[in-house]
């Protein structure tokens, strides 16, 4: 019986070329998205899952109550690790981490005679023992336990080294000053690990650098933590939420308290929203998975459409069927089976579809995917898509032509029923109304990542290079800036301790006469070298930059939200308190974004110290003359700091940085719209051809009746422009709110306009009209005659 | 074989009811080759379907093998009728996307029969109609006359007791229609009951009995 199926539906499929090509391609591309969407998801959840001690690994964070308002980061105390492991019994191991250099820039590493920039932390002795970086080289007892200890990777390994076997036990200089050991070497850490770099330091090194971490308000490093396999996580919590005031009096102003976050989930739910785990890459994760559902959804209603007008033609076999014994259930099997058959051919494409555009969705998402066609759970999900679509897709036209009566279609031609025709109809409204949804969603991300690249930051991002203050630049900066500043091509140059895309670091202890004495407030804090206004092209509102013309150690200058949060009516010239340090307010700028979009802009309170020992050198150049400039600065930092490499980055390109997922989105976006509506307007065109074929006789006779082709061609693309229009109003309200939603990640957003829904509904209704028009206009000029005859 | 008490069957159009069968009352025996014959719209056809379970009666009583048909549950019905009714239409109605020999082993393999035992059946089948050099053509390939041997041979793979033809020669030429009523005569001969409805007088004659039918009613019997 299943043969004699196979056979029809092949023999069904042959004859008709074209309906089965459309059906096949729609699904396969359906699914070819939804397969390239499985395993981009697939490989955002396998992130950190391989740490084979996963289910007891936690990361600390800490959260504030500060300025009346909750926050929370994975910023901690430089000792809270050890603390942790010492005081808490439950914990097994404990380690921190944290950067080697400031992030995105490395350290410079030299051996033999390679010199060569790595990227890498500090960590705890107990870090390789909780995490799975197996080591090729040395032990894990002790490995980080001595001063000057150093484990580097493989690929570190080979490159300074030749080999790890060669590499354990040498020396190797840091940043020109430390002759560190290599006590070990790990396997490269694989991709889909949250963590990557090339070297681990041992975290004694850290606290003989870095005195704060006696502070036990400052914090800078994460924290992670393995529990012992008995404890309760839930225990542990309630213990560490106070830990931070075994060593820090309360202070009203600012608690802190610590929490507990399992670190196999941190990767997919990193956002904070009022002091809670709340969203982060989940939200991706989850926005795709209902967009592969909905194309594929798309996809299944073009198959369901075809084949239920179709049916027209299948009701004479459904009724013969009948009438020579077979019961419902066989048939019901029966078209069912060759959905799946469609199915199948359409995921043997689907697959080929998927591998040949997998290099360019990897260059995409930034990832290394491809089909895991070795993993049994990689062949489960291919078999689960083939049984699901193909029900899917195949239930209705199964259910509806079964359910034939095989005198009435046996006796005449077969008449739709009003409800079956309702049901195809409003499986074509939802179906562009899915499709128009996408359209606005493209349009809006299009139009605020338009807004983000070309908003006025408050300073200018071209021309704009930043260098890494490292080796004897530290020292030799003041040489740098006046060699540098006498080249042609180069204005101005300072320097920072952060770079001025992001500022993250924030201070509590700003204070001013006349301030409330238990009001805290919050402010982001920069330490900046003379001419910064100058440099970054900032706006003064009042005042002046730093300058050597003036004793400016004990000089303040603050953003606008700065001046108004401490409500001076002049501020320039007024005292303001940082620390313990007293000192005069002598500029005031206006805001400018030190962060991404998504934050409103902070309070900043910025103040000068030319020798601050790291940082970026912010240089800027003449429009047209970068190129120029940058060989002329690598010249002169090859002879101050022969030691180190000549690395640079871009402002602008620093900028859009913060924008990657965005962009990643924002391309997808574009890319899945017009699949969408490619896909629906397959099936469009489908229902159109076969409705034309339906009322050719209808045609026949208006025209041997006098109606003009156009008149034709009206009435037979009126009636698709009227479901795409009850799908306009349906799609509005919903894509309104999705936008709106997703909108609201962003302190600074555009506005969502009518205009883009007319966009949507305009570019909709075009394509729409072109696809039905061809079938339309087709059989408006058929002569009657013929079409008459046929019949 | 068959017995129809009271039959009749409506439709209403508003508040009018249009009567297509009436009070129908009819006993056919095993063996016997019944014709029915009257004007378009008599009701012919509705009649044939009733008796082929196609169709349901509004009102009345239908035994077919001492079984009450229209008290039986749809997978009864469709059971007795799959192995006792063989039909064979006007039109041929054959599977256009199936070949000769699949057009008649298809109701064999709703009957769940093997496959083995099917090949035999049908190659019988073949051999009887003299078709065996046509098996894999399709049914567009075919003649009108050679289109309804099959429809006939279809209808009589399954060896059922009644044969139901609606006008089987009405498409055909009327040499092919010869040809195909001596068939018809040839397995009334073998015991097979046959009910044909026809327009042509010369094909009525070939059955053992003849019934009129004009406006639903049964005019007259002879």
């Amino acid at each position: 019986m299943i043969k004699n199926y196979l056979k029809i539906a092949w023999r069904n499929l042959v004859r008709n070329k074209a309906f089965s090509a459309i059906n096949i391609l729609g699904l396969a591309l359906g699914m070819a998205c939804s397969l390239l969407i499985f395993l981009w998801v697939n490989d955002e959840r396998s992130v950190d899952s391989f740490h084979t001690n996963g289910k007891e690994l936690y990361q600390v964070y800490e959260r504030s109550y500060f300025d009346g308002k909750v926050d929370a980061s994975y910023l901690t105390q430089g000792l809270l690790a050890e603390e942790l492991k010492r005081v808490i019994p439950e914990v097994k191991y404990a380690s921190a981490l944290d950067y080697a250099s400031p992030p995105g820039i490395y350290s410079t590493f030299e051996a033999g005679d390679k010199i060569n920039k790595m990227d890498g932390r500090f960590a705890g002795d107990d870090f390789l023992k909780m995490f799975s970086y197996p080591l090729l080289q040395g032990t894990l007892q002790g490995v980080l336990s001595a001063p000057e200890s150093i484990a580097i990777s493989r690929r570190m390994a080979e490159s300074f080294f030749g080999s790890p076997e060669k590499a354990i036990g040498k020396t190797i200089r840091y940043e020109n000053k430390e002759d560190l050991q290599v006590t070990a070497v790990f396997e490269n850490l694989p991709a889909n690990s949250s963590q990557q770099f090339d070297f681990l330091r041992s975290w004694i090194d850290y606290v003989k650098e870095n005195n704060w971490v006696h502070n036990w308000g400052s914090v800078s490093p994460e924290t992670f933590i393995q529990l012992r396999a008995d404890a309760d996580p839930v225990k542990v919590t309630a213990k560490i939420k106070d830990f931070i005031y075994r060593y820090k009096t309360k202070d009203k102003g600012s608690l802190v308290e610590l929490g507990l976050e399992p670190y196999p989930e941190k990767y997919l739910h990193s956002s904070f929203k009022n002091g809670e785990v709340d969203g982060g890459r989940i939200e991706y994760v989850r926005l795709f998975t209902i967009i592969a559902i909905f194309i594929l959804l798309i996809a299944c209603i073009n198959f369901m459409n075809l084949a239920t007008a179709r049916s027209a033609k299948r009701a004479k076999e459904v009724g013969l069927r009948k009438v020579i014994g077979a019961n419902r259930s066989s048939l019901i099997g029966q078209f069912i089976g060759e959905a799946m058959l469609l199915t199948f051919f359409s995921i043997i494409i689907a697959v080929v579809l998927t591998m040949l555009l997998l290099p360019a969705f990897n260059t995409l998402t930034g990832k290394q995917l491809s089909l895991p066609f070795a993993q049994p759970v990689f062949w489960a999900a291919l078999i689960g898509l083939l049984v699901v679509t193909g029900f899917v897709a195949g239930s209705y036209p199964a259910l509806f032509l079964s359910s034939l009566s095989p005198v009435r279609v046996l006796k005449g031609s077969l008449k739709f029923s009003r409800s079956a025709t309702f049901f195809r109809q409003g499986l074509v409204v939802f179906q562009f109304a899915l499709t128009i949804i996408l359209i606005v969603g493209m349009i809006v991300i299009y139009r605020q990542m338009n807004y983000i690249q070309t908003k006025n930051l408050g300073y200018d991002r071209e021309n704009l290079i930043y260098i890494p203050i490292e080796g004897n630049l530290v020292k030799n900066f003041a040489l740098f800036k006046d060699e540098a500043e006498k080249m042609p091509g180069i204005l101005n140059i300072s320097k920072m301790r952060n770079s001025p895309t992001i500022i993250e670091h924030h201070t509590g202890s700003i204070s001013w006469p006349g301030k409330y004495p238990n009001l805290v407030v919050s402010f982001a804090d920069a330490v900046v070298g003379y001419d910064f206004v100058k440099t970054m092209k900032l706006h003064l509102q009042d005042g002046r930059d730093f300058s050597k013309d003036y004793a400016d150690s004990a000089s303040f200058i603050l953003n606008e939200t700065a001046a108004k949060k401490i409500g001076y009516k002049s501020p320039v010239g007024q005292t303001v308190i940082w620390g313990n340090l007293p000192g005069k307010i002598i500029g005031v700028i206006k805001d400018f974004h030190f962060n991404s979009m998504h934050e409103a802009i902070d309070p900043l309170i910025i103040r000068l110290d030319e020798n601050w020992s790291w940082g970026t050198i912010i240089v800027r150049t003449k429009a047209g003359k970068t190129q120029d400039a940058i060989a002329t600065l690598g010249k002169i930092c090859k002879s101050l700091n022969p030691k180190f490499p000549f690395t640079y980055q871009f402002s602008d390109q620093e900028y859009a940085k913060l924008y990657k997922n965005e962009k990643i989105v924002s391309k997808l976006s574009d890319y899945f719209a017009f699949l969408a509506i490619f896909i629906s307007c397959l099936g469009l065109f489908g229902l159109a051809t076969f409705t034309a074929a339906q009322r050719t006789k209808e045609i026949g006779i208006r025209k041997a009746l006098g109606a003009s082709a156009s008149n034709i061609v009206t009435m037979l693309s009126g009636n698709f422009l009227k479901l795409i229009a009850i799908a306009f109003l349906v799609a509005f309200p919903i894509a309104w709110i999705i936008m709106s939603h997703w909108l609201q990640n962003y302190a600074y957003k555009i506005d969502i306009e009518w205009w883009m829904f007319a966009i949507a509904g305009l570019a909709t209704i075009c394509i729409a009209l072109l696809t039905v028009s061809y079938q339309s206009i087709k059989s408006a000029f058929i002569n009657p005659v013929k079409s008459l005859r046929t019949e | 074989m068959l017995q129809l008490k009271n039959i009749y069957k409506w439709f209403n159009t508003g508040s009018n009811r249009t009567f297509i069968l009436k009070d129908i009352n009819l006993d056919i025996k095993q063996g016997e080759f019944v014709s029915i014959m009257g004007p378009s719209g008599s009701g012919k056809s509705t009649l044939l379907n009733v008796m082929g379970m196609l169709d349901e009666p509004n009102e009345g009583k239908y035994i077919f093998l001492d079984q009450d048909v229209l008290h039986m549950k749809e997978k009864q019905r469709s059971e007795i009728y799959k192995s006792h009714i063989g039909f064979v239409f006007q039109a041929y109605h054959l599977i256009d996307e199936l070949t000769v020999y699949e057009n008649i082993e298809t109701p064999l393999i709703y009957q769940n029969i093997k496959s083995g035992e099917r090949k035999g059946m049908v190659a019988d089948m073949l051999d009887r109609f003299q078709i065996v050099g046509k098996k894999d053509l399709f049914p567009n390939q075919l003649s009108g006359g050679q289109q309804q041997l099959v429809g006939i041979a279809r209808a009589l793979i399954v060896k059922p007791k009644l044969i139901l033809a609606d006008e089987p020669t009405g498409n055909l030429n009327s040499k092919q229609g010869e040809e195909i009523m001596n068939i018809f005569k040839e397995l009334n001969g073998e015991g097979v009951t046959i009910i044909q409805v026809t327009h042509s007088e010369k094909n009525a004659e070939y059955g053992s009995r003849i019934i009129h039918l004009l406006d639903g009613r049964i005019e007259k019997e002879s």
